[in-house]
């Protein structure tokens, strides 16, 4: 009888709860790819088909080929590697600046790098376009790339500070009392160790870049350019919207995502508690 | 030693990034020295930017057919495409203008075109336009319209494609359920009334509650009254009375008579009620038929107009149209002009309103066959070509007329439609916001 009790209330408190909330969430990605794979005139048909009756791979094709998926893929992989490199090595040392040493006005600093959180994008679009115009770099991924790696800095400098201050600084002291310098003392004992935080700094950038839209839009003129949410906004006219090849092009635009997600979690789940401990 | 070499490293990152920056911005300024030696020359290849600022897959496969044509014609003259979506189209403008980084040649909507100018963004066409053979041909309403918004009284932008809010109804169901197509408002809510059917879970009409509600209502309003936007003494007539008992009336049938997620009814939304057979009746205009043909089975769908006045007129609104301008920065103003008149030209004109299913201005398309098969837009014609039409004109010369439809007019449609407002409330306060911009107008210009 306790055994039963036992059972009813692990459901009720724990799988019932979890599965509602992994159908609520998964769903839309389900429809998602739902919709990819059906052709055009089965999409908004009635009675809606859960399962396509005529599957196709058409939409794949024509969001990639026709619609310029490859180009656009590449452009976003460009941007967001370069950034992640970029945001990584100054997160990193700043951070570490951040987490050992004291300053005059450390405290300030850190205050005036949360602030920068605070600023609305929207805001700094037409000083971004000047700047950028008058660097002539409108409708080059490298504007992206600063903008995206100065804007994503002050997060992640916090962020790795506090998975910096999680390393014993004794491990440090005692590589150099071996004979390391304070370099190799950083390389050899503290970046190992900070691997899971710089995963996840990592990840967390590559997938703000992969997903911003509203400057990738505005410094970009040329279509050539477009990263995958422009280019997918672009998919949606006034009065027309190709629900397969924007399907499509999502499902296109969500692997890298997945994939990294995939590979880092472990990662991911161990940096975010280094985080929170720090 | 260690400290040595990173300062090394670290200058020799600067410089590299300096470089690669400097590099980048080279090439571009040796790019545009190239282009102005090339605007010197008129056989020499010039290419010209055009910005399409409702770009989807409906249109740019269009554009791109009609830039090749152009091109085959004009073989030293390259078009650059570049599409930007229609939701985000003005505030790229905004950011172009403000960093005077405009393209050649822009797709602009009628109610951009007196706050491009004011900006002093775009190129006069006067001068281009009388010496066109395309100045006959072009609907003189649409041009008139644009030169009467502008503050000095300017053709900025010449329409290639005009609009027309109507009625797309559901054939089918008029016929099985023996009613008939609504001419008058009356007609046209008992129409609601009869179309409802509960079993089916089928509704009469779906009221647009999301973004772009201001348009619509703003069109169904005074296509009721009848009025001008402003009366004899400068005064608006948003809050008419007339005006009053007709949102009233409209607001009255939401989630009785529509469906309950008309709130946030956006275009989207709206359409996917129709074409998925929920609705029976959508107001909207006839570029959203290529989405019907898609849905629906032919001959079970029409557009008609939307329902006269008291006295049987149609009230359309002037200035929905969609216009070709080019920018003042442009150093290839004669070639830009070119492709603003091919693009005008029966040719094209013909090609991409068919495509998209706009009503041409260019009166030498009327004739083609395609318009005579074209119900929708014939019907479009109709209305125009009705010598009783009455064309109501909204200001949009005030520097923030799309800002009141987007915010007051937008939200206080919600709020009437989830009763925190009355109709009156809403309508005075709309009426403010325009008097209170048209006066700070007025006294700006001395108008």
């Amino acid at each position: 009888m306790f055994t039963v009790n036992k059972k009813v209330d692990k459901i009720l408190t724990l799988y019932l709860p979890l599965t509602m909330l992994l159908s609520f969430t998964i769903f839309p990605i389900y429809w998602t790819l739902n919709t990819a794979f059906k052709p055009e005139g089965d999409i908004v048909k009635r009675p809606l088909q859960y399962i396509p009756v005529n599957p196709t791979t058409e939409n794949f094709v024509a969001a990639w080929t026709n619609v310029g998926f490859a180009t656009f893929f590449k452009n976003s992989l460009i941007v967001g590697v370069f950034t992640v490199i970029a945001v990584l090595i100054c997160s990193t040392l700043s951070g570490y600046a951040l987490s050992r040493y004291q300053f005059k006005g450390k405290r300030s600093f850190m205050l005036m790098l949360l602030c920068t959180q605070f600023i609305p994008r929207a805001m700094m679009i037409i000083p971004l376009f000047v700047i950028f115009k008058n660097l002539g770099l409108i409708s080059n991924p490298l504007s992206l790339i600063i903008t995206y790696t100065a804007i994503e800095i002050p997060f992640t400098t916090i962020l790795m500070s506090g998975f910096i201050s999680n390393v014993p600084k004794e491990l440090e002291e005692a590589a150099m009392i071996d004979g390391c310098t304070k370099l190799q003392s950083l390389r050899h004992v503290v970046f190992p160790l900070l691997l899971p935080g710089i995963v996840a700094t990592g990840v967390f950038t590559f997938i703000y870049t992969w997903n911003e839209f509203l400057i990738a839009l505005m410094l970009t003129n040329q279509q050539s350019k477009f990263t995958l949410p422009v280019g997918l906004s672009t998919m949606m006219g006034e009065f027309s919207i190709n629900y397969g090849a924007l399907a499509a092009g999502s499902v296109i635009a969500l692997i890298p995502a997945v994939i990294l997600f995939a590979y880092a979690q472990k990662h991911l789940v161990n940096g975010m508690g280094g985080a929170v401990k720090g | 030693m260690i400290k040595k070499k990173m300062t090394t490293s670290v200058l020799a990152l600067t410089m590299a990034t300096g470089m690669l920056l400097a590099g980048c911005g080279g090439e571009e300024k040796a790019a545009t020295k190239d282009t102005k030696k090339a605007a010197t020359k008129s056989d020499e290849p010039v290419t010209l930017q055009f910005w399409d600022e409702n770009a989807g897959p409906a249109r740019t496969p269009v554009w791109e057919e009609v830039i090749k044509r152009f091109e085959e014609k004009n073989p030293n003259i390259d078009v650059e495409y570049v599409g930007i979506p229609n939701a985000s189209a003005k505030s790229k403008y905004d950011a172009a203008i403000a960093a005077e980084d405009t393209p050649d040649i822009g797709s602009v909507q009628t109610t951009w075109l007196p706050e491009f100018s004011i900006r002093e963004a775009l190129l006069p066409l006067d001068s281009y336009f009388k010496k066109s053979d395309i100045s006959k041909k072009i609907n003189p309403s649409a041009t008139g319209v644009n030169k009467k918004i502008t503050q000095d009284g300017k053709l900025y932008g010449i329409p290639y494609a005009q609009n027309l809010d109507a009625l797309w109804i559901r054939t089918d169901w008029f016929e099985q359920a023996g009613v008939k197509e609504p001419k008058t408002w009356d007609e046209f809510f008992t129409v609601i009334e009869k179309m409802r059917d509960e079993a089916n879970n089928r509704y009469g009409f779906t009221i647009r509650g999301g973004a772009g509600a201001s348009f619509t209502i703003q069109r169904a309003m005074f296509a009721y009254s009848g009025l001008d936007f402003f009366d004899k003494n400068g005064k608006t007539n948003i809050n008419d009375p007339k005006h009053v008992e007709f949102v009233e009336k409209y607001f009255s049938y939401y989630d009785k008579l529509t469906p309950k997620s008309d709130i946030t009814n956006g275009y989207k939304e709206m359409i996917a009620g129709f074409d998925t057979g929920v609705v029976a009746m959508v107001h909207h205009n006839p570029g959203s038929y290529g989405e019907h043909n898609k849905a629906l089975p032919a001959g079970s769908y029409k557009l008609i107009p939307l329902p006269t006045t008291e006295k049987g007129q149609y009230v359309a609104e002037g200035g929905n149209a969609v216009n070709l301008a080019i920018f003042k920065s442009t150093e290839h103003a004669d070639e830009a002009w070119k492709f603003v008149e091919f693009v005008n030209s029966e040719e094209a004109q013909s090609y991409w309103n068919q495509q998209t299913g706009q009503i041409p201005t260019n009166s030498d398309v009327l004739d083609d066959e395609w318009v005579q098969d074209a119900q929708h837009i014939k019907t479009a014609f109709e209305v125009y070509n009705n010598p009783d039409t009455k064309l109501y004109e909204p200001p949009f010369y005030l520097p923030d007329y799309r800002a009141i439809l987007d915010g007051v007019v937008d939200p206080g449609v919600q709020a009437v439609m989830s009763g925190k407002m009355s109709a009156k409330d809403f309508l005075d306060e709309w009426a403010k916001a325009i008097e209170d911009s048209k006066a700070k107008y007025d006294q700006t210009f001395k108008k």
